[in-house]
């Protein structure tokens, strides 16, 4: 168990100096599945099954619905995405999970690229 | 205390469920197996008699630890039920007091011979602008059949909606290893699935549907195995793997968990280490993700067990720097068989605290009914 133990310290510290900086693609598939679904998309929150607030982001379909309203294609503030996401108020969201510094960048250029693909 | 539980359930009744799961922290330390004090044989859920004496054994004034205090009911029928809230700080870069209504269920198990049927329902969080009825539902239901009913080894036989044996599966859903490594909170689905229980060793296997009403976590459909060795009598390894395939990514798990029981300070420790590998349909992008978890837990004697943990994710391999670990402390009392507190505490940081970090203090109460 030990050794167990000393393997994946090891493999964090490893892994954690390896990569380059972010080179993934500013894409509506990174944002929705990779960043959104997991810190957004949970179930109790804002998912198909509860839909709170009218969003959801748990499935790539409805992330995009629900992305269109959020970051103006579909009528909405073009800012409400990430002024939610860097809100220093009440505001802020996820609300029991930082998110990545790294992610909210993505994000960022993905919307100031034109939020293609929704 | 049965109109403590009254008002407890009531209050409850405007909450929405998270399950609990089971407290692996009591493995190898007395039994070796899930099923020594849970129906399921992956655990979770109705206690068996033996899990009702652990129970009584591990609290404080531990009382009648049955069902609603020894509440009479037939032979072929066993009850239980959870009902759980917690309220504290959390801190996501910006504090905030917070509160979770977090289950409100009850579980029943009819059996007959090696046959039983299994149901948990209750209330989760309605649908914002749906109906009322939303809230109620039922997040495992399944028959089950086993080769030795009065034994806790053996093949058990499952067909329904239940959770894919996985990994470890501990009550907190926050773990890294289940949140990010392929057992969500509400990640039921409907399966087929065969369990070897034995003390030396277990294998579960499992095919699976998601659920394309309830919508519940999980999307994909495909299959989820686990396999534990026993160590001699306080050690454990196991091999996990899941695969789930749905319309948005192909998920690949692959992960070994570890146990091990030191007798003398009496402490256990848990750890799992996972490697996630996605693959968006639409785009084609590939992912590969990290996740592990360990923790440590000892009694301290009146019903107290303290656990720390460590975890670790790492979002994508490809990014340098893009991961989150944190550190936790949970300190629960059992009080009663039938009631828990817990004090939960999280340190998260981003990249090794370079950038964000938060984390929760929350209390919460679980009572059993």
């Amino acid at each position: 168990m030990a050794a167990m133990s000393c393997l994946a310290l090891v493999f964090a510290i490893v892994l954690a100096a390896c990569g380059t900086p972010d080179s993934r693609p500013a894409t509506v598939e990174v944002v929705a599945l990779e960043i959104l679904a997991p810190s957004c998309g949970q179930v109790q929150c804002h998912s198909t099954t509860t839909n709170q607030s009218g969003y959801a982001f748990d499935t790539l379909a409805a992330a995009k619905v629900s992305l269109r309203s959020l970051v103006g294609t579909g009528g909405g503030d073009r800012h409400s995405l990430l002024e939610v996401l860097t809100s220093t108020g009440d505001k802020r969201m996820p609300p029991d999970a930082p998110l990545d510094d790294d992610d909210i960048a993505l994000v960022e250029a993905w919307i100031h690229a034109g939020a293609q693909g929704l | 205390m049965r109109v403590l539980a009254i008002v407890v359930a009531a209050l409850a009744a405007v909450s929405c469920p998270r399950p609990a799961a089971a407290y692996p922290q009591y493995q190898l330390s007395s039994d070796k197996t899930c099923t020594s004090c849970h129906l399921a044989p992956d655990g979770g859920g109705i206690l068996t008699e033996n899990g009702v004496n652990t129970a009584e054994a591990t609290a404080w004034h531990p009382g009648d630890g049955n069902f609603m205090y020894g509440m009479a009911k037939p032979s072929w029928l066993e009850l239980g039920g959870d009902v759980r809230g917690a309220a504290g700080y959390v801190n996501s870069g910006v504090s905030a007091a917070a509160g979770y209504p977090m289950q409100a269920e009850v579980a029943a198990s009819a059996h007959w011979n090696g046959f039983s049927l299994h149901a948990t329902g209750g209330l989760r969080r309605p649908q914002e602008d749906g109906s009322a009825l939303h809230a109620l539902w039922s997040r495992e239901h399944y028959l089950m059949w086993q080769s030795r009913p009065d034994d806790h080894e053996g093949l058990y036989v499952r067909v329904g909606r239940l959770m894919p044996t996985f990994g470890l599966r501990l009550a907190e859903h926050v773990v890294y290893t289940q949140r990010y490594g392929g057992e969500p909170l509400y990640g039921e689905v409907y399966a087929l699935a065969a369990s070897y229980v034995t003390e030396a060793f277990e294998v579960h296997a499992s095919g699976f549907v998601h659920d394309p009403i309830a919508s519940a976590q999980e999307h994909g459909d495909g299959g989820a195995l686990y396999a534990e060795l026993r160590l001699g009598d306080h050690a454990a390894i196991g091999a996990e793997a899941k695969y789930a395939a749905s319309d948005d990514a192909h998920r690949t798990y692959g992960g070994m968990t570890g146990k091990l029981y030191l007798p003398g300070p009496a402490v256990l420790v848990l750890a799992e280490a996972e490697v996630i590998h996605e693959s968006f349909v639409p785009g084609g992008d590939r992912v590969t993700q990290l996740a592990g978890y360990a923790l440590a837990s000892h009694p301290l004697g009146g019903g107290f067990l303290l656990d720390l943990g460590a975890g670790h994710f790492t979002e994508d391999t490809r990014v340098q720097g893009l991961f989150r670990d944190c550190l936790d402390a949970n300190l629960h009392w059992f009080q009663t068989s039938h009631v828990e507190w817990l004090l939960t505490t999280r340190l998260e940081l981003l990249d090794l605290g370079s950038h964000q970090s938060g984390g929760y203090v929350l209390a919460q109460i679980h009572y059993r009914l």
